[in-house]
């Protein structure tokens, strides 16, 4: 999109820069934002009424089941489907002879719909069956007699990295390295001459599942013409439309996504093959076909958290100046590419614009092995590289005799400030958050008081704080910003269209409050639609923290527009200019007689019946002023950046290894809580997936195959164990490009979690861990009882 | 495939329903009844999403074969509000924000509507031992604590 040719939206930009509200309502103070307001989905929610991608019916429907690979890598010698086939109540098998000669991926040309010719990992998907019922599909996929000639396969990325290792995309690349990502500023080399203390550490995340409640499952549909209709989870369904009709081979516009209420995602429900196996048995079929993925199935195919390894090394000055750092991340990108690449590239270097730091340097290697995809969750990279960065700085402080919030006060960044990297910090409450923190724990008395070395319970605090960004221009060049449709009915209640996605956070919630204070239309009186390719503005979606900031300026933009349409017919009604007109409560209202009043319906009806027949729509847009990074990576990706710091208190029991946390608090700079209630329950439930990561959450597999992969073996924090005082904070800095100030909330609070915690036991006990989660045994291990 | 006619009180109404031998109680209901409120989160008893009362028991109704209801009283999501008047339970559930996407919210409310009426005034500890069962990965589930206290002392 041209800005130059949207002067409209360069204004709103402007105005949005001071408060957009006050600007126009002169009269009032903010009525809806800021306020405690429930879902507006939460009635629905609580009768069990809304519609989920899992509730969806279609007429005919059949069940779909995909035939995954139990082979870590092996040869496609031969697929016999007969005796699947000729089973009653199938009425297709397909195999990759029925797909595309087309490779493609969201980061990578490294995906087929099904397999061709080997498989890279167990679970990829090899065969596929719809049926007139589930019993049946299943039944069928037993009898599909594939014949493998078994490959040599490699698990570990390290070891994949060796010259010896078995290659596993063919047509890729030195070593299975599917991506590197290099990033330089300063001069490192020289900053590490000049420090007088040098830490190095490595550090390592494993692979987490996302642990959604509603597993990815999916509907298709082909009609006679070929039209193809997806209900489907996604982030942002433009671009997952855009890459399934490649893998289709289809026009775009084929192809239509809905996306109903979804059941969490934290970052899995990006693009998934699951979804182009279900499209492609409809085309087969010419019937709906339902794919629902078993949890097992889930946590194979739901692309979990990239593992990590990190080196990480700091270059102080005495006083504690942070001079250089210098990381080498090598990361497991599973057999074939999601968006680890991506996300190995934020671990590299995104945490440095937490610090004033001038020099750094970075690798970051995105490694093939025969394991499971891997992809977004929650943090994407940086939530890891938070772990061994925060970790380090933990190690350095004690090492320098430096208290640990005194080493961060003295590096972190200021509200004004360019980073190495060229963002710009427009504001930053990091200081506000550290103290209030640092207050309510009583951090720095109670830190040093000395344990009591008789009693086998030791307790102790930990400190990290964090950044992040609120969406990515890296992602998408052309346009990272958003847009908006606000529609006034005759019967003056409004519905929204918007381009990013309610995942189940209270998206919706937070857009309708944004439409209520500029319209003045009541809450009950607004819907927000749910999203489909054929209806809603372009928008890239919920990701990367960016959809109340991105998405929020455009409702901000679209209500504007939709208001000034109402006071012009309104003055045309009342006979008074609409400079002297203002919108409250459902009415357009004068400014100087409260008395004097028409209802906004009998005003849309006024504009309908006068625009002859056109709706009453307001359109929105919102540009934001970032740039897509150069060559070096540097450039300001994202409008605002917020920060976080937390403090833990552990109590470790020296005799079982068992790590109970006591107390969290956790204070998030949003800029300003649009939502303070869904803000809370947002910011609760990420620590409690943070605690669920430091603690007990981990991916086992062994030669490819995860043993856990079910949830009493995949241990994530239930009721019973989450903490009695977890008190979360939130700073307001206002930044000056979110609407009404507000900046992404999502992501920011998971991102210290585990070096939070890490840090704490470490005080209570005097062990260092540095591979998550930190179990029983890892303590156990450090105090030398195993 | 063996069929067999169900015959069960759903929400105090008197229900029939003709069925395969295998069939879940859960599968009855979203399934035959089309009745969605109840979730499918795992389909073996591990998350809590398809949480349902049977004779006044919170169960998962994944692991409750459907014969086994059979002159057996359920009771689902679906029968707590009358009409738009939603239960007070309910009604705690959106104050405390207890729901965030609320694909667990069903089996948390059916959870701790067997809790509350064995239990009228259970204490912090009971009431995470009652939805321990049921799994949230949105909220931190302190919300929902908070909810059914607040329902407790009404």
């Amino acid at each position: 999109m041209d800005k130059s040719a949207s002067p409209e939206t360069s204004l709103v930009q402007t105005k949005l820069a001071e408060d957009p509200v006050k600007i126009e309502i002169k009269d009032s103070k903010l009525a809806m934002v800021g306020m405690n307001i429930p879902q507006i989905d939460s009635f629905q929610k609580v009768t069990g009424t809304l519609e989920f991608v899992s509730d969806v019916v279609r007429p005919n429907m059949l069940v779909g089941k995909i035939l995954r690979s139990d082979r870590p890598h092996a040869r496609i010698i031969r697929i016999d489907t007969s005796k699947a086939k000729e089973l009653p109540g199938v009425v297709a098998v397909v195999t990759g002879k029925d797909t595309p000669d087309i490779r493609f991926g969201p980061m990578i040309d490294d995906w087929y719909i099904l397999a061709k010719d080997k498989v890279r990992f167990i679970g990829e998907e090899v065969a596929a069956v719809a049926a007139e019922d589930e019993l049946t599909a299943l039944k069928a996929i037993s009898l599909i007699d594939v014949e493998y000639e078994d490959l040599p396969a490699v698990f570990d990325p390290l070891e994949a990295m060796k010259e010896e290792a078995p290659q596993i995309n063919p047509d890729i690349r030195e070593g299975n390295i599917a991506a590197h990502k290099h990033i330089e500023e300063g001069n490192v080399d020289a900053a590490f001459m000049e420090s007088d203390y040098i830490f190095e550490d490595r550090f390592y995340s494993p692979r987490i599942y996302q642990g959604y409640l509603e597993t990815n499952n999916c509907v298709a549909e082909v009609d006679a013409k070929g039209n193809i209709t997806l209900w489907a989870a996604a982030h942002g369904i433009y671009a997952q439309k855009l890459l399934y009709a490649k893998a289709l081979d289809v026009s775009s516009s084929k192809l239509k996504i809905i996306k109903p209420a979804v059941g969490g995602s934290f970052g899995a429900k990006f693009e998934n093959d699951t979804h182009l196996v279900a499209i492609v048995l409809a085309m087969k079929t010419g019937r709906s076909v339902r794919i629902d993925h078993t949890r097992e199935e889930d946590i194979m195919a739901s692309n979990a958290r990239v593992p990590m390894e990190m080196m990480i090394k700091l270059g102080f000055k005495k006083d504690g100046t942070l001079l250089a750092k210098k990381v080498r991340v090598v990361s497991n990108n599973g057999g074939r590419t999601h968006y680890c690449p991506a996300i190995t590239s934020v671990a590299c270097f995104r945490i440095d614009s937490l610090y004033r730091l001038k020099n750094v340097c970075a690798d970051g290697y995105s490694v093939y092995t025969n394991t499971a995809p891997t992809g977004p969750m929650r943090g994407f990279g940086n939530a890891q590289m938070h772990f061994a960065m925060e970790s380090l700085m933990d190690i350095a402080a004690e090492k320098m005799g430096i208290g640990p919030i005194e080493l961060r006060r003295k590096n972190f960044v200021h509200p004004g400030d360019l980073t190495v990297h060229g963002w710009k910090i427009d504001s930053c409450g990091l200081a506000e958050c550290i103290d209030q923190v640092e207050r309510a724990s009583k951090f720095s008395e109670r830190r040093h008081l000395p344990a009591n070395k008789s009693n086998h319970l030791r307790r102790g605090l930990g400190f990290a704080c964090a950044i992040h960004a609120t969406g990515n221009r890296a992602f998408f060049g052309p346009f990272d910003g958003s847009s908006a449709m606000v529609r006034i009915r005759e019967d003056g209640t409004a519905t929204l269209t918007h381009g990013e996605a309610d995942l189940g956070q209270g998206q919706n919630t937070v857009f309708a409050q944004m439409l209520s204070e500029i319209l003045g239309v009541e809450m009950d009186k607004i819907a927000v639609l749910d999203p489909d390719t054929d209806n809603i503005p372009f928008g890239l979606g919920s990701w990367a923290s960016r959809g109340t900031l991105m998405g929020g300026n455009a409702v901000v933009a679209a209500a504007k527009d939709a208001r000034q349409k109402l006071l012009d017919s309104g003055s045309h009604l009342l006979n008074i200019p609409a400079t002297e007109l203002t919108i409250r409560a459902g009415k357009v209202v004068s400014l100087t007689d409260a008395k004097v009043s028409v209802d906004i319906e009998d005003v849309v009806r006024e504009y309908v019946y006068r625009n002859i027949g056109l709706p009453l729509i307001g359109n929105g847009s919102y540009i934001p002023e970032t740039e897509t990074p150069d060559e070096r990576t540097y450039g300001n990706i994202s409008p605002a950046y917020p920060f976080a710091a937390h403090v833990a208190e552990v109590e470790v029991d020296t005799d079982t290894g068992k790590i109970a946390i006591v107390h969290y608090w956790a204070a998030d700079d949003v800029g300003k809580a649009i939502n303070p209630l869904t803000l809370e329950g947002q910011m609760i439930g990420g620590v409690a997936q943070g605690m669920g990561w430091a603690l007990t959450e981990q991916m086992i597999e062994i030669d490819g195959r995860f043993v856990n992969d079910n949830f009493l073996d995949y241990k994530m924090f239930g009721p019973c164990d989450m903490p009695d005082d977890v008190q979360v904070f939130f700073v307001e800095s206002n930044d000056p490009n979110g609407p009404f100030g507000a900046k992404g909330a999502s992501e920011i609070i998971l991102n210290p979690i585990p070096a939070t915690i890490a840090n704490a036991v470490y005080n209570a006990i005097g062990v260092r861990i540095h591979d998550l989660p930190i179990t029983p045994d890892k303590i156990l291990r450090g105090l030398g009882k195993l | 495939m063996t069929t067999f006619t169900l015959h069960f009180w759903l929400n105090n109404q008197p229900e029939s329903v003709e069925i395969p031998l295998t069939a879940t109680l859960l599968d009855v209901l979203r399934d035959e009844l089309h009745m969605t409120g109840t979730k499918r989160g795992c389909g073996i008893g591990e998350c809590g999403a398809c949480t349902v009362l049977l004779n006044g028991q919170a169960v998962n109704s994944c692991t409750v074969l459907a014969l086994q209801a059979q002159g057996q009283k359920v009771e689902t999501v679906e029968g707590l509000a009358k009409g738009e008047e939603l239960s007070s339970l309910q009604q705690s559930f959106i104050e405390e924000h207890a729901v965030q996407c609320g694909f667990c919210t069903s089996g948390m409310l059916m959870s701790a509507t067997g809790l509350l009426r064995q239990n009228p005034h259970p204490s912090e500890k009971e009431i995470r031992t009652a939805i321990s069962g049921n799994l949230c990965r949105c909220t931190g589930y302190m919300p929902i604590i908070k909810a059914i206290e607040k329902e407790s002392k009404r």
